[in-house]
């Protein structure tokens, strides 16, 4: 009889290729989606260009990160509805494939199927804000940040839920108080000086006013640079890390 | 991968309920499954069988005891035991917007198996459970029978040396339990080891080499069909429609049920004869038949629930 591992044991990561395939191809089905996932930062963008058109590029380049930000909710709603809704996780994690593969392959699957309204917003960004390239590769760096962030933590409260419906309300209203309330697109000066600490622990925040310094819009101190470089990575780094070991736990839950 | 697909002993499971008693799910389960056996775990609803089958399949933790799938420690080294099985959840369903082809495939896929293999035996599967004329289907457009063959499939594909099945032929039609039954069958000759839980009974006898009945956490009757059936008396049933107050007659041969004016006696072959002949006299109008996996299960866990 065929035993589909090496030595026994489940490899860390397996089946993350896999299983970013098969989000791929659900999510591909639903063609719709896709649009909506513009809808907020185009009305947004649509407000600031009415309002003060020279704060469009500002906008423009806080849509990319807000969108790589708000995949995060889209992990947490497709995370918390093929658990509840289809015991999808039973299926596959009693089985060679590893637990923090299923949850990587998930994220990275939402984040191949919505690259295309992010990389429209991003282009968009480079012309409109005249990005050089430095500051453009910046910007996908950050974003890339940004995401992983946003889609650890999308998986961990995934976990919390028994019931979709309190999904719809929390999700929405985490990711879009997070990702349009701090100086995302807006300039980061504009933020009451007493809260910018708590921006520049944001990471769609840290993340935006790192880019607006770059490009003229805002002018951070060492510190406060220092302060978002550290948060970004601090937070990154442990978001991911704990929504791999919080993958594993909650594989046989209580 | 000489040691027993599935060993447990002493399993308890206890869940914590909030400002409430605890609730004790499994008291102390004990069952080996041998290998290429078909096992069926029968009992009521809220017996602890999704329980056990979720800690065997190491989805949950047990609260004490036991329990190895082919010698590895599902508690304390999971990812050696996960190589080993497959899951059919129960209520699982599959991706609605995925076909049953892509399904099957992609499943394989996150297994670990080759682009090949998983393309040779998710057709296989499909053929195998008659999915083929849908297998291009989004689920979503499928019935319900359909999807849960899907999801059959899904597992049998895999082709795993011991399968968990939780309630897997829920919903479908008599023809695609059979495609089922047969499929697991296949699976068990070439090696595989099965264990099901389900509510159909006429499916544990038709399918499992042996059965355990789980109720309130405890195994009360282990072995085949045949010996659940004598537990209760006998294997032959007969049945009197109309009997008024003739219960006392019949005794002293077996297990009586009355059920209104008709009465059922439980005998064995060798007193059948002279059942028949106290019928006969009586001028009663029998009807002789085999004791029924159904009506020993009752007996055995009403039994039970009078007892407790």
């Amino acid at each position: 009889m065929r035993i589909e591992t090496t030595e026994g044991s489940a490899r860390a990561f397996r089946g993350t290729g896999a299983f970013l395939w098969t989000e791929v191809l659900v999510q591909a089905h639903e063609e719709l989606a896709m649009a909506t996932a513009m809808v907020t930062q185009t009305v947004l963008l649509v407000f600031v260009y009415i309002l003060n058109p020279a704060l469009i590029g500002v906008a423009l380049v806080g849509s990319v990160l807000f969108s790589t930000f708000t995949l995060g909710q889209r992990v947490l709603n497709e995370a918390a509805y093929i658990r509840i809704d289809h015991k999808a996780n039973d299926l596959y994690l009693a089985g060679p494939m590893s637990p923090e593969g299923y949850f990587l392959g998930m994220a990275a699957g939402v984040l191949v199927v919505y690259l295309p309204p992010v990389a429209l917003l991003g282009t968009l960004a480079v012309v409109v804000a005249h990005l050089t390239v430095e500051t453009s590769l910046a910007l996908l760096g950050l974003a890339a940040v940004v995401w992983l962030f946003a889609a650890s933590i999308g998986y961990i409260f995934s976990t919390f839920f028994r019931d979709n419906r309190a999904i719809w309300a929390y999700a929405s209203l985490f990711f879009n108080v997070f990702g349009v309330l701090p100086p995302v697109f807006y300039p980061f000066g504009f933020f009451p000086a007493y809260l910018q600490p708590v921006a520049l622990l944001m990471p769609p925040s840290a993340a935006a006013a790192l880019i607006q310094t770059r490009i003229g819009a805002t002018a951070l101190s060492t510190g406060q640079t220092w302060l978002a470089l550290l948060g970004l990575a601090g937070e990154t780094t442990f978001a991911f890390f704990f929504a791999v070991y919080w993958a594993r736990r909650t594989v046989r839950g209580s | 991968m000489s040691a027993e697909p599935l060993w447990s002993e002493n399993l308890r499971k206890v869940y914590p309920v909030k400002g409430g008693p605890a609730v004790e799910a499994l008291a102390g389960v004990s069952m080996n499954v041998r290998p290429g056996e078909r096992v069926a775990l029968l009992g009521r609803n809220g017996a602890g069988k999704t329980t056990f089958l979720r800690i065997a399949s190491t989805l949950l933790r047990p609260t004490s005891g036991s329990i190895r799938v082919f010698g590895y420690d599902v508690d304390s080294t999971p990812e050696k035991a996960r190589p080993y099985i497959a899951v059919v959840p129960q209520e699982g369903k599959p991706f609605f917007h995925l076909c049953p082809r892509e399904q099957v495939y992609t499943y394989l896929r996150a297994r670990g198996l080759s682009r090949e293999t998983a393309q040779s035996r998710t057709e296989e599967a499909l053929t195998r459970m008659g999915l083929n004329e849908v297998a291009d289907r989004l689920a979503i457009t499928l019935s319900g029978g359909q999807r849960q063959r899907t999801m059959v499939a899904t597992v049998i594909a895999t082709q795993a040396p011991l399968l968990f099945l939780d309630e897997p032929t829920i919903g479908m039609d008599p023809f695609a339990r059979r495609e089922v039954w047969a499929s697991l069958r296949d699976l068990t000759a070439k090696g595989s080891t099965i264990l099901l839980t389900t509510h159909y009974l006429d499916e544990a006898e038709a399918l499992s080499h042996r059965l355990y009945i789980v109720e309130q956490g405890r195994v009360i009757v282990s072995g085949t069909a045949d010996d659940l059936k004598r537990s209760v008396g006998g294997t032959v049933k007969v049945s009197l429609p109309t009997a008024p107050g003739r219960a006392e007659l019949f005794r002293s041969f077996g297990e009586v049920v009355t059920d209104g004016e008709g009465l059922t006696v439980i005998v064995t072959p060798e007193r059948l004869r002279e059942v028949m002949e106290i019928t006969e006299k009586s001028h009663l109008t029998p009807t002789v038949g085999p004791v029924s996996l159904e009506e020993a299960f009752l007996r055995v866990v009403g039994r039970k629930i009078d007892e407790d």
